[in-house]
């Protein structure tokens, strides 16, 4: 079955998704399940009144199932209480749609779980700003505390591709550069190289920008990309920087991602 | 061009998948299925129609591309060509070496018959390529040792239409003792393929890449070029490929590699206007829209973006919704859910990756093609950015 042969339920639901958007208020519940590194991404927004759901939305990026599933949860729960509403599984989710593509059944079939996680973090007394919710990449139920962390093999590189101090930012020009969050310093620097290459990637192990609100308001704004909740593990090339490995710290995996320069800055 | 448009109508921009056979061919083809359907091998007059058309038809296809009769193989397509190329000269090279360097930007096929390379034991190292998909030569000078026997580039991304720099390629192998491979198969049609000019000792080509039918391709192999069969049989293609050969098929590739080369040139400027026209009005129309590959060496029929914060196989289904077919590099539209190999290794992350659309021009495509991309295709990005949590630039 081809990863795209969709019932015609779950295309209509893709087609015009019920239910898209945000709620704002203290009497709002936010979920958030998902990572950009699987796929997709899916918020639930409940507004509860007397432990039942009187209004809900939600807010996907993903495939075609991502999206259907999201809608269809929606429509199923509304009106029901926060007992009723745990009750139902990606399954039934699954089963209203009138089936999905077995490879989509765990991937794209998030939404159930959003609406648990939206449910949790209400009885656990969390209540979350919508515009904190929104903030790309963050990520509601704690993270790691920052430490600093050994890069294996950055030492090896240095001169060919790590970089402990950037005097000239001209040296960058045109590469594709990671660099390590140690503070306002290195994100002003992140900007700076934004002026002599159009790849910078700042990595943090943090879920939100912990920086001052002007540097984190002009970091969004600009051409920066912030890669959230990753921890640097290594560097590695053949004669120069090529590769540097990242922990996803959210989903626990590991990747390598393509750059020519690392900037490990001392401060 | 043929006056027919072949299709179903529709606008059909995923001519990288797969391509019309041009209707020229097929008529070229017609005779070989009924009246001509002679076996080379047979010793009477039928079996020597056969042979005859057999050996022009190696002659068209060599003269394509600058190459000699007696090196061009007959095969049932580029998956068996690459296989021939990379397993076979690597079985019959073994003694010289057991290093092999792939792209790390090269067709999925390359890359799982590296995988089975290392399983018989070799050692495959992959060349990284620029942000633009470009593989730099001094890399590769830089991982070629004493014991490298093959070097395989594809000649430009299927992908992201990034074409490589083959002349400085085959510059920095020669001389080293390892031969040059290269999967041409996303420039034909497109670029000028000389392989006496570049280097080159192995070539995968296609038939259906040059509008020709499917299931039938070949392997150009320099004279000198040493390879191991990798199927055996009745020792058809002088023992390189056995199996009686699909004359239809070859004579369709051959009528394919005629009409190409006379027509090569009007077909790629018509491409590239098609083309630079749709990157400079998406790019234009789109906020927060990046053209993935290279911006000037680029396959004249490839445009490639990615759009922040939308997922490409929504965007794929909504533009399917307009009748319009493109492709994505997206992992959720794979069979692995794995993002494009060949995005990630130009350093996009993978949800930069999930939000790539490719459009591909071909020897039907139209201005109304181009003018019905730019009528939809910002209202989808639209729409999927208003239920998306990862946009909120603006």
């Amino acid at each position: 079955m081809k990863s795209t042969s969709y019932s015609e339920k779950t295309l209509d639901h893709f087609r015009n998704p019920r239910n898209v958007g945000t709620l704002e208020g203290d009497d709002v519940a936010v979920g958030r399940v998902g990572n950009p590194v699987c796929g997709d991404i899916m918020e639930m927004y409940l507004r509860i009144k007397d432990d039942r759901i009187v209004d809900i939305k939600f807010q996907t990026f993903g495939c075609g199932s991502a999206v259907a599933t999201s809608s269809m949860t929606t429509e199923l729960v509304l009106g029901m209480t926060l007992d009723e509403a745990l009750e139902v599984t990606r399954k039934d989710v699954a089963e209203a749609l009138d089936g999905l593509p077995p490879i989509k059944m765990h991937c794209s079939n998030l939404a159930a779980d959003a609406l648990h996680d939206a449910i949790k973090n209400w009885r656990a007394g969390i209540r979350l700003e919508p515009a904190t919710a929104e903030e790309a990449g963050s990520v509601p139920g704690g993270c790691d505390v920052p430490g600093l962390n050994e890069v294996e093999h950055a030492d090896d590189y240095v001169g060919i591709g790590v970089y402990k101090q950037v005097a000239d930012t001209a040296e960058l020009e045109g590469k594709r550069v990671l660099v390590l969050d140690k503070g306002p310093a290195t994100a002003r620097l992140a900007l700076e190289l934004t002026k002599v290459t159009p790849r910078v990637v700042f990595l943090t192990e943090l879920d939100t920008l912990g920086l001052p609100e002007d540097l984190v308001g002009e970091v969004k704004r600009s051409d920066v990309k912030v890669l959230y909740k990753s921890r640097l593990l290594s560097v590695g090339g053949q004669g120069e920087v090529e590769t540097v490995r990242v922990r996803d710290l959210d989903e626990e995996n590991e990747y390598d991602l393509f750059v020519d320069a690392v900037v490990l800055l001392e401060v | 061009m043929a006056a027919q448009t072949p299709g179903r109508g529709g606008v059909y921009l995923d001519y990288q998948s797969a391509k019309p056979v041009d209707p020229r061919v097929v008529e070229a083809m017609a005779p070989y299925f009924t009246e001509r359907f002679g076996n080379p091998a047979s010793l009477h007059g039928v079996g020597d129609d056969a042979t005859a058309t057999l050996d022009s038809a190696r002659a068209k296809v060599a003269a394509s591309i600058g190459a000699l009769p007696e090196e061009i193989v007959f095969t049932s397509g580029a998956t068996e060509s690459s296989n021939l190329a990379l397993l076979g000269y690597a079985n019959r090279n073994r003694r010289a070496g057991d290093h092999i360097l792939i792209s790390e930007v090269d067709h999925i096929s390359i890359h799982n018959i590296g995988k089975m390379l290392e399983k018989a034991g070799f050692r495959v190292g992959k060349v990284p390529p620029d942000q633009f998909g470009r593989i730099d030569p001094e890399k590769v000078r830089k991982r070629i040792t004493p014991e490298t026997i093959l070097v395989s580039v594809g000649w430009a991304s299927n992908e992201i239409g990034t074409v490589q720099p083959m002349a400085e390629i085959g510059e920095v192998v020669a001389g080293t003792g390892a031969t040059l491979h290269s999967d041409a198969v996303a420039a034909q049609g497109q670029l000028p393929i000389d392989v006496s000019r570049t280097g080159v000792g192995m070539l995968t080509l296609s038939s259906n890449d040059i509008y020709g039918p499917q299931g039938v391709g070949a392997l150009y192999i320099r004279n000198g070029v040493k390879v191991a069969p990798v199927a055996f049989g009745g020792g058809q293609e002088d023992g390189l490929r056995s199996g009686t050969e699909n004359l239809a098929g070859i004579v369709g590739m051959a009528a394919a590699a005629e009409i190409m080369s006379r027509e090569l040139p009007a077909d790629a400027a018509r491409m590239a206007a098609l083309r630079d026209r749709l990157v400079r009005e998406v790019l234009a129309a789109i906020p927060d829209a990046h053209l993935n590959g290279h911006p000037t060496e680029r396959l004249p029929g490839n445009a490639h973006f990615r759009f922040e914060g939308v997922e490409g196989e929504s965007l794929l289904l909504l533009m399917r919704e307009e009748g319009i077919s493109v492709a994505t590099g997206s992992a959720c539209s794979s069979k692995t859910l794995e993002p494009s190999h060949t995005l990630i290794s130009c350093g996009l992350l993978h949800e930069e990756a999930h939000g790539s659309l490719e459009f591909t021009f071909g020897r039907w495509s139209k201005d109304s093609d181009v003018d019905s991309v730019l009528a939809v295709l910002p209202g989808i990005v639209d729409k999927l950015r208003r239920m998306s949590p990862l946009y909120n630039k603006h």
